[in-house]
């Protein structure tokens, strides 16, 4: 067992855990974030990602003893339904989500893009930066078109590349 | 006595075919879940936890068929933290279950016939604990010959995996005379048609929750596709009544089919039996779900088809042969339906179709979306396009040529009745962008090496279940105490937003805000039974349910409006959650004071309705349940770019055509067609689980392919809309075949591009590389 300190969602979090629990179980199980979900348990699907620092990451492969004073942000630390997030209203009002399960990993890879850039992307912008997620409902051209909405949104005056 | 009310069920409003009528049906809604979904606090059930809980595991089949000689579970047994150890002795019930035939042991005995096979559970104090004491336990097996292929499991010299032997049904339909056809045409195609093991791929794993409530009620928290059927496979493996189980099935994170035979609901429950009171968890790694879950059939096609020069298709000849794996779960009726459309949505008069759903090592088979039509349309729209490219037709010319109008006789001999749009839908096709400019879109590939094709493909898919299988719809209201309305239908979300259009649909029936509504599925102790969210049958179902028992708590607030007013109830209109006497506006109650009143006088606010879905009357003999009453429709048109020197294909546009009668939320109607379409690619190109000798080779996602984003092509829906006049709003149903016309319009644009025909899917570049080699035969060979 280790103590490990780090930031969760702008919060200080504390976890006595061995240092080799990956960061998924330590978000599910010690801090009770159940919104980054375990599907492949590869880093395959995307579906565990969150950002550390400024990366997005497949938090299944990342070991408690990594992330030692690490900022880490999960999708509840995007924004929950008092306070979403323009991002996750788009993806309401475009319909991006389906069954949902990998909807939050989507949220985070697509929040940290929106983060990075400062024009309306292209939908092949869109499909680079969201390559590493999967999702088997949408056909994802929804999830294309609520990150450009999102990206509408975010600033009026972004230039539709 | 006699109320008016607003009811759109009626004859002169089912003519009706605007959406402006309506205030809630037919329009754009974003699904009620989104918030929880895209925020990640929607709790599923694999998300919860409980203080006490323990952790539940299951071995495996080491083998893929093998006889068993022994069984020791000492050493797991006295394993620090263990709780229990169960094996076959440990069911109080019968061992068995399967949806049509109950072949698969809950926890093998004397054999195991797949390594899906479950031969012993484990529960204990963690995760790693119930691992440790799984390597724990002994079995000694005696491998036995393993059946690898499903044409020969059906010789005499393969081993027969079950009593009744290896095939376990044989399906057919026969119409006209084939010989005399065959005789008679100008053109005869024959080829045959393998197709993938797809796999349904759902980002949530099977698992869930079993734990024995203090009352004596067991509680199994576990996605499914049908609480009610759940729950009855549950009761006869534990010996119990059905009623002291309670069962709830929803939300999942996707099902696809997947999740429509038993998963871990029956190891969760037996778990729960021994664990002390404490609940059990089960949630299967990715590995183990790939390793024990439920497979797409693998298909082999023949197909004979014979033409005249007219492009009339005079005969079909039809012979599938699906591997169901080791056990049947509803392998017989994915046969059935297959054998039911494998002539399309055409009028073919003389036709011989048969289907063998035969037993192999091969894993387990069974549910998927489109359920046997997938694999089957190939044959006969390849052979369309044969036909067409011979006598010089247009692709769609010779589809509107043979496809039957509502009222014709299908190929199956029965005269379709219900609403049919195949020819609206080829027409949208004939006019779209796509089609209208193919010439010049092909002209433009990426790369000079490059060369695009485009293809129409059309098929159909029964919606609800063929004759012989009860077919009841049922939902249920409820008058809440903070005067909202709580509407509860049994078909689960897993993932379709059918509830939001259950939400639409009670809305609109009660005149009140979407927002004053809540919604519940999936739930036994909640929910009637009104049957599974399978067979695109959801959202017919569920708003005819509702509209059924919507009068009735029209009835009840009115009748008791009338009372607490004294007004006479005729007098009486609801309109934005408030009951008002038309005579005099100023009288009025909400739907609040209402509830206080029932509650006070001890009477229910709860209403219930059923319904019996409409059947043909007579069933085609031998056929295993067609034809159904109603069907969607569908055609697709793709281009897509194949690189001549790799083979490698990429779809770049797609054109959907659905008529699914009217469309009840065009957002989640566009959700199933841009979703199905990118299955459907998935499934002619890259997917299949590739199984060695009844070993899994495909372990997870790693080596199993599937759309990612960056398959995504542009993708456009151009909805149809012939209402069905036995729902309420014309609805039908759209979930599976999405997926399906998209298949040979994939194979022939293929063909279009390269001149090269792929008939074994997926299409991968190897095999697409192959077909091509014969054209490029008169290519320059390299100097190197």
């Amino acid at each position: 067992m280790k103590n490990i300190r780090f930031h969760v969602n702008g919060k200080e979090s504390n976890v006595q855990c061995p240092p080799a629990k990956t960061l998924l179980d330590v978000l599910r199980e010690d801090l009770e974030l159940i919104g980054s979900k375990e599907c492949c348990g590869k880093g395959e699907c995307g579906s565990c990602s969150v950002m550390i620092g400024d990366e997005v990451i497949c938090s299944c492969l990342v070991l408690a003893g990594q992330i030692e004073n690490e900022t880490i942000i999960t999708v509840e630390g995007v924004g929950l339904r008092e306070n979403m997030d323009i991002v996750q209203e788009a993806f309401i009002n475009e319909g991006a989500t389906q069954c949902g399960y990998c909807t939050p990993g989507i949220i985070v890879a697509a929040k940290s893009f929106l983060n990075s850039i400062e024009h309306v992307p292209t939908t092949d912008e869109v499909k680079t930066a969201l390559g590493g997620n999967l999702c088997r409902c949408t056909g994802y051209q929804k999830i294309i078109k609520a990150v450009q909405t999102a990206a509408k949104i975010q600033n009026p005056f972004y230039a539709v590349k | 006595m006699s109320i008016k009310v607003n009811n759109p069920i009626g004859k002169k409003h089912r003519q009706e075919t605007s959406s402006d009528r309506f205030q809630w049906i037919g329009k754009r809604v974003p699904r009620i879940d989104g918030p929880e979904k895209v925020t990640g606090e929607l709790q599923y059930m694999t998300d919860r936890s409980y203080p006490n809980m323990v952790w539940g595991k299951v071995l495996r089949a080491k083998y893929p068929h093998a006889r068993i000689t022994n069984i020791d579970t000492t050493q797991a047994k006295v394993l620090p933290g263990v709780i229990c150890v169960l094996t076959y002795r440990d069911i109080p019930g019968f061992n068995g279950f399967g949806i049509v035939t109950p072949d698969q042991p809950v926890l093998c005995e004397d054999v195991v016939r797949c390594t899906a096979d479950a031969v012993a559970l484990v529960a204990a104090e963690t995760n790693e604990i119930a691992e440790e004491a799984l390597n724990l336990i002994q079995v000694d097996y005696e491998p036995l010959e393993v059946v690898a292929d499903a044409e020969y499991a059906m010789t005499e010299q393969a081993p027969q995996l079950h009593p009744d032997g290896n095939i376990h049904s044989h399906v057919k339909i026969n119409n006209g005379d084939v010989n005399q056809a065959f005789e008679e045409a100008d053109y005869i195609f024959e080829n045959t048609y393998y197709s993938p093991r797809q796999m349904h791929a759902f980002i949530e794993t099977e698992g869930g929750w079993g734990m024995l409530e203090e009352d004596g009620v067991l509680t199994i928290q576990c996605p499914g596709q049908y609480a009610y059927r759940d729950r009855l496979q549950i009761s006869r493996a534990l010996g119990l009544n059905p009623e002291s189980i309670h069962v709830i099935s929803s939300p999942n994170g996707g099902a696809f089919g997947g999740k429509d035979e038993i998963t871990v609901q029956i190891y969760l429950a037996l778990l729960a039996l021994h664990s002390g009171g404490r609940p059990v968890k089960i949630h299967l790694s990715r590995e183990e779900s790939v390793q024990a879950g439920m497979k797409r059939h693998p298909f082999k096609v023949q197909v004979k088809t014979a033409a005249k020069k007219d492009g009339t298709i005079i005969a079909n000849q039809v012979r599938a042969v699906a591997d169901t794996g080791a056990y049947a779960s509803l392998g017989p009726a994915v046969i059935a339906l297959a054998v039911e459309h494998a002539c399309g949505p055409y009028k073919i008069p003389h036709v011989d179709i048969e289907g063998f759903c035969v037993y192999t090592n091969n894993g387990i088979a069974g549910a998927f979306r489109g359920f046997g039509v997938n694999q089957v349309c190939v044959g006969i729209e390849t052979h369309l396009d044969m036909t067409a490219e011979k006598i010089g037709m247009d692709p769609i010319e010779i589809r509107k040529i043979n496809a039957y109008r509502q009222g014709e006789t299908s190929s199956i001999g029965h005269v379709v009745k219900s609403s049919v749009g195949t020819h609206q839908t080829l027409d949208k096709a004939q006019n779209c962008d796509l089609w209208v400019n193919r010439a010049s879109y092909k002209k433009q590939p990426s790369e000079p090496w490059k060369k695009r094709g485009v293809a129409v493909a059309t098929s159909f898919h029964g919606v609800g279940m063929g004759i012989g299988t009860p077919d009841y719809g049922a939902a249920s209201i409820e008058l809440l105490p903070d005067g909202r309305l709580k509407v509860a239908v049994g078909c689960e979300e897993i993932g379709t937003g059918n509830g939001t259009v259950y939400a639409q649909v009670c809305a609109e029936m009660l005149h009140c805000d979407m927002s004053d509504i809540t919604v519940v599925q999936g739930d036994t102790s909640e929910t009637l039974d009104g049957g599974t969210v399978t067979a695109s049958r959801s959202i017919y179902t569920g708003s005819k349910a509702i509209a059924t028992v919507a009068p009735q708590m029209i009835q009840l607030l009115a009748e008791t409006a009338a009372e607490i007013l004294h007004t006479p109830a005729k007098n009486m209109e609801i309109e934005n959650s408030t009951v008002i006497d038309k005579k005099d506006p100023s009288n009025s109650l909400t739907f609040i004071e209402i509830y206080d009143y029932l509650s006070k006088a001890k009477a229910s606010t709860k209403v219930n309705g059923h319904f019996y879905l409409p059947k043909e009357k007579e069933e085609i003999k031998g056929s295993g349940g067609a034809p159904h009453h109603i069907y969607g429709y569908m055609t697709h048109v793709v281009m897509v770019e194949v690189d001549t020197l790799t083979g490698e294909t990429d779809v770049l546009r797609v054109v959907s055509i659905p008529d699914c009668g009217r469309v009840m939320n065009l957002q989640g109607l566009e959700g199933q067609t841009e979703g199905g379409a990118i299955m459907g690619i998935g499934y002619t190109l890259y997917e299949d689980v590739a199984i060695e000798e009844g070993y899994h080779k495909t372990k997870n996602f790693a080596d199993y392919i599937f759309p990612t984003i960056r398959e995504t092509p542009e993708i456009e829906t151009i909805p149809v809309e012939d209402p069905e006049p036995t729902n309420p709003f014309g609805a039908k149903g759209i979930g599976e075949v999405v997926m399906i016309p998209i298949i040979p319009a994939i194979m022939s644009a293929i063909y279009d591009a390269t001149g090269a025909r792929v008939r074994h899917l997926p299409a991968t570049p190897e095999r697409i590389f192959e077909a091509m080699k014969p054209m490029n035969k008169s290519a320059p060979i390299s100097s190197r």
